[in-house]
């Protein structure tokens, strides 16, 4: 393979070098391998932590007095990553019993040391925030919220299954969309949207002043679908449509997935008899060539060496090293068919083979299209000219070519090449046919996630007839995972929940009796069933103006008769792992992200207040 | 026979004097201002005779003992304002001045949310004439009861309402100043001598000082037109409500006026949720409205937002008691009031906290029984509180 020489990739080369040698910059976020703290001096103290600050004292740090000589030394850690060690009268790591008189190292972004004060090794240089009185938990995780929502996207009724919401989230005015103020460091937002499917909900992370910021690789992470009928009272031929819907989405999903398959399989056979065809042709372009004496450039290569596609493109249908992904389609260049294709067969980065200037005799070849680019086009144009040259010397004749109209897939005929009418016709494989693709449905795509299990399914499912509903439908399509959403009449299916292996997220978790004909059940009561049968299950405010109620939900659920720390599981580690990003956040251990609550009493009295707020070890807030 | 027997026992311990009760816990709130730790108190024919150390020795040993354990004991809430579901009988349509009507009469012992008042840990409620009247008419105190409920005490306050809702297009008045006049007319006219009949008698305890009032008022000007007329007759106004009532802090502080709050939401403005804070802090009495789940949240909610909860525990109950004049027998567990108290596992104002028990009267009407023991001196088996 030929290593480009353009100073244009030459310089991106460089440029990609300079990433490389700057990784260990960005890598310095991380905790570091080893467990050995880099003292830091007083000059170092992160913004906004001065030394004097109350509450917050510099651990000794003897090598202080040589602070600046090391302080010049290369990869030595900015000022923003000198560890921060938290004490407080009360830890809840929540894995594990409250620690009295605990401590909480941080390190960049993530926990280093959980642990009773004095039995952790607190890093030389660290900033110490103290909090005698004070009790740390792992930041909250709301497992549904509309925060970051506007009112068109919370009453969108025409969203479907290709709907990410993600797109749509920004941040809001209100008030109670500061999640980060009430001690929420995650959160999974999604809508209550009149929609049958309503899309895919995100997870985010709140930051300061009511801003966000998508967690990465899940701003697509749960389908959402309705199978309730509301408070309306409906029939039961009503709700059976309504399974029926919901089950037929599920229809032809096969289908719709070998139609890729198949294609794929198409693919490769086209990119095989293409390479047939384009090696048939150079092979006879050479025969041809060779007893008029006209030595071509690449003259002692082997037979269809000078044609990019059979030589210096890597094999297999793919892009080549600078095509872009789905470049699959060739096409008879310079007819403008080629489309986004254009680095196809050619292999991106690839020189036009040396001699291959188009004879002086043809008519002017049209200009490639606009999205044949640099490197790639250059070959595309090279391989085409070297065909069409072949074409144009075959001596043999040739039948006059058949009036052709556009193929199917959109392709223009075979392209003439200005060969002279009246020529033999080609003995060799024919142009293969671009296969054409199938259409894409996102809905169908976000479908075929649920059952591969990359994306759970969260149905909104209030009575136990709807509850079932949604069961039967989990095991007609074995649904890998399935989430009830306000599920206020779960406690009386528990047990099938546990069997199925479905989680719960429960909402409107408060002693307020719900409208009819809902009043009968419980909700405050409803985690302590679900926690009996061993139903997964998170508590979540369902709504961005209960942002600040999150906690007191959990107490309710305490008076409902679940154990405290089975509440605080509730709103920190089992949302996480409903999430999927419980090797994150969740709870308060080494290597996880520093997502830190401080409150200056028990989370789940009423008068609590939110002292710091930690995202990632950053201050999301902090009581003025 | 032999079904005859257990209720021909059932009727004779009817009669039969009640045994006193001894209630013991580990908290007493006997008011907002006064909690006992390791407290008790005696009840005697369905009222506390005697509290902490005044429980002579003796009525103690005879008394049968709820032990409440760690439990928190507190008086038992008192519903605000409210017609307990019953709108259409607490509003004569077709007059729109009736102040001597009385609210008692269309009480109905059974009606549902009067049985619902226990689960929440009400014991009380003010039963009021709705607030499509300008002039609804006499408030009562009601109280829910294992056999139904009672009237505690008839003709307790009186209800006016300058709201949109008493203004009728139907009839007289349709217009706030329309309102403001009658009633202004009214009042005038109860303090001539020659004036006579049950509503003029009912406006003239009012302006004597001996009946309190009531009066609806939502917007500013609504407010407004309530404390120019308490102003102008002499008399210290509850505005029941009172949605602007934080613009009109300084005369409701001047005027020594209390209010009902409307029930508070997680979603209402910040001010919204922090003006009960506000209002402790001015001295403005208060308390909630609304169903009793909401009362309690809104209690909770005001917490959440910087009340105290003192005087939040005060707005469940002894502060409505107050404002309506009924403190003498509820909102409290001193000496003289009736025995209603509740017993959480914790704070009230904690929504970790749950309803165990529920007393009226000394009865237990919701809950389970907290541990009792019979008196050492005594081998009475009545059951604690069953009477």
């Amino acid at each position: 393979m030929r290593i480009p020489r353009s100073p244009s990739l030459l310089g991106a080369s460089l440029c990609a070098l300079g990433l490389l040698l700057a990784a260990p910059a960005v890598r310095a976020q991380e905790p570091p391998p080893a467990p050995a703290p880099t003292p830091a001096p007083a000059e170092q103290r992160p913004a906004g932590q001065p030394a004097g600050q109350p509450g917050e004292q510099p651990a000794a740090d003897p090598g202080a007095v040589d602070a600046p000589r090391r302080q010049r030394r290369p990869g030595r850690l900015p000022p923003g990553f000198a560890p921060l060690v938290l004490e407080a009268g009360h830890v809840h790591p929540v894995t594990g019993p409250a620690i009295e008189n605990g401590v909480v190292v941080v390190r960049g972004e993530r926990i280093v040391a959980v642990g009773k004060k004095g039995e952790v090794e607190v890093p030389q240089g660290a900033i110490v925030r103290s909090f005698p009185t004070g009790h740390v938990y792992p930041g909250l995780i709301d497992a549904a919220t509309d925060a970051y929502t506007d009112g068109s996207l919370r009453s969108d009724g025409g969203a479907d299954g290709g709907t990410s919401f993600a797109d749509d989230l920004r941040k809001q005015e209100a008030r109670f969309h500061d999640l980060a103020a009430q001690g929420i460091t995650t959160a999974y937002v999604t809508v209550r949207s009149p929609a049958f499917v309503r899309g895919q909900g995100a997870i985010v992370r709140p930051k300061k002043d009511g801003a966000f910021e998508p967690w990465r690789d899940k701003e697509a992470t749960a389908l959402q679908m309705r199978l309730a009928s509301g408070t309306l009272m409906s029939h039961a031929l009503e709700r059976q449509q309504q399974f029926q819907q919901a089950d037929g989405l599920f229809e032809g999903l096969d289908e719709y997935r070998k139609s890729f398959t198949d294609h794929a399989d198409a693919l490769k056979k086209y990119d095989k008899e293409f390479a047939d065809y384009l090696a048939f042709h150079q092979k006879k372009k050479d025969g041809d060539k060779k007893p008029e004496g006209d030595k071509p450039a690449d003259a002692g290569k082997p037979a269809g060496a000078a044609a990019p596609a059979a030589g210096d493109a890597p094999a297999g249908p793919g892009p080549g090293p600078g095509g872009r992904p789905g470049g699959r389609r060739g096409g008879p260049g310079g007819q403008g068919g080629g489309g986004q294709g254009g680095g196809g067969q050619g292999g991106g980065g690839n020189e036009p083979p040396k001699g291959n200037e188009p004879p002086k005799n043809e008519p002017p070849k049209k200009d490639p299209p606009k999205q044949l680019e640099g490197a790639a086009a250059a070959a595309f144009e090279a391989a085409l000219a070297t065909l069409l040259d072949t074409i144009a010397q075959d001596p043999k004749p040739q039948d006059p070519p058949k009036p052709e109209g556009p193929k199917p897939d959109g392709q223009q005929p075979a392209p003439a090449g200005g060969a002279p009418a009246g020529e033999k016709k080609d003995e060799g494989p024919k142009r293969p046919t671009y296969p054409k693709p199938p259409q894409k449905d996102p809905q169908r795509d976000a479908l075929l996630k649920v059952l591969d299990g990359e994306l759970a399914l969260r149905v909104e499912a209030h009575r136990p007839d709807e509850l079932r509903a949604a069961l039967a439908l989990q095991q007609r399509r074995s649904i890998p995972l399935l989430v009830l959403e306000q599920a206020y009449g779960a406690g009386a299916l528990a047990d099938d929940l546990a069997k199925a292996g479905v989680s719960v997220v429960v909402t409107e978790c408060l002693p307020l009796t719900l409208a009819p004909p809902y009043d009968r059940f419980d909700v405050p009561a409803l985690p302590a069933k679900l926690a009996a049968a061993g139903v997964p299950f998170a508590i979540a405010t369902g709504r961005a103006s209960w942002s600040s109620l999150l906690p007191l939900q959990a107490a309710a659920a305490v008076a409902g008769g679940l154990p405290p720390a089975e509440a605080l599981r509730a709103i920190t580690l089992t949302p996480a792992e409903i999430l999927g990003v419980a090797k994150d956040t969740g709870s308060l251990q080494p290597g996880k992200y520093a997502d830190v609550l401080v409150t200056d009493r028990p989370l789940f009295q009423t008068d609590s207040r939110v002292l710091l707020v930690l995202g990632k070890g950053n201050a999301e807030y902090e009581v003025k | 026979m032999r079904a005859l027997l257990p209720s021909t026992l059932l009727a004779l311990a009817a009669t039969l004097p009640a045994q006193d009760l001894l209630v013991r816990a580990k908290t007493v709130v006997v008011a907002p201002d006064t909690v006992l730790t390791d407290g008790r108190f005696l009840v005697r024919d369905g009222k506390v005779a005697y509290v902490g150390s005044d429980v002579p020795a003796d009525a103690a040993a005879k008394a049968t003992v709820v032990d409440c354990g760690d439990a928190v004991v507190v008086p038992g809430f008192v519903l605000a304002p409210t017609t307990l579901g019953r709108d259409g009988d607490l509003a004569e349509g077709a007059l729109p001045f009736t102040p001597d009507l009385r609210a008692a009469e269309a009480f109905d012992p059974w009606q549902d949310e009067l049985a619902k008042l226990p689960r929440a840990g009400f014991t009380a409620a003010v039963l009021a004439p709705s607030p499509r009247n300008l002039a609804g008419g006499l408030g009562a105190l009601v109280k829910p009861g294992a056999t139904g409920g009672r009237v505690a005490t008839a003709d307790l306050h009186l209800a006016l309402s300058l709201t949109a809702a008493a203004r009728n297009p139907e009839r007289p008045p349709t217009s706030l100043m329309g309102g403001v006049d009658l009633l202004r007319s009214a009042f005038a006219q109860a303090k001539s001598a020659a004036a006579a009949g049950p509503d003029v008698a009912v406006l003239r305890d009012v302006l004597q000082g001996g009946r309190k009032v009531a009066i609806a008022a939502d917007t500013l000007v609504e407010l407004q037109a309530a404390l120019d007329l308490a102003r102008d007759f002499g008399f210290e106004p509850v505005l029941v409500g009172a949605r602007d009532a934080d613009k009109a802090l300084p005369r409701l502080v001047a005027q020594r006026a209390a209010v009902v709050l409307a029930p508070l939401a997680p979603e209402m403005r910040r001010a919204q949720l922090e003006l009960p804070a506000r209002f402790a802090e001015a001295g403005v009495p208060f308390c909630f409205s609304g169903n009793p789940e909401q009362t309690r949240l809104s209690a909770v909610l005001a917490v959440r937002h910087g009340l105290d909860r003192q005087t939040a525990w005060a707005a469940l109950g002894r502060a409505t008691a107050t404002m309506f004049g009924a403190a003498g027998q509820v909102g409290a567990l001193r000496q003289g009031c009736a025995a209603d108290f509740a017993v959480w596992s914790g704070d009230p104002l904690d929504l970790g906290s749950s309803l165990r028990a529920v007393y009226v009267d000394g009865a237990r009407v919701h809950g389970g029984q907290p541990s009792a023991a019979a008196p050492a001196a005594s081998s009475s088996s009545t059951a604690a509180g069953g009477r």
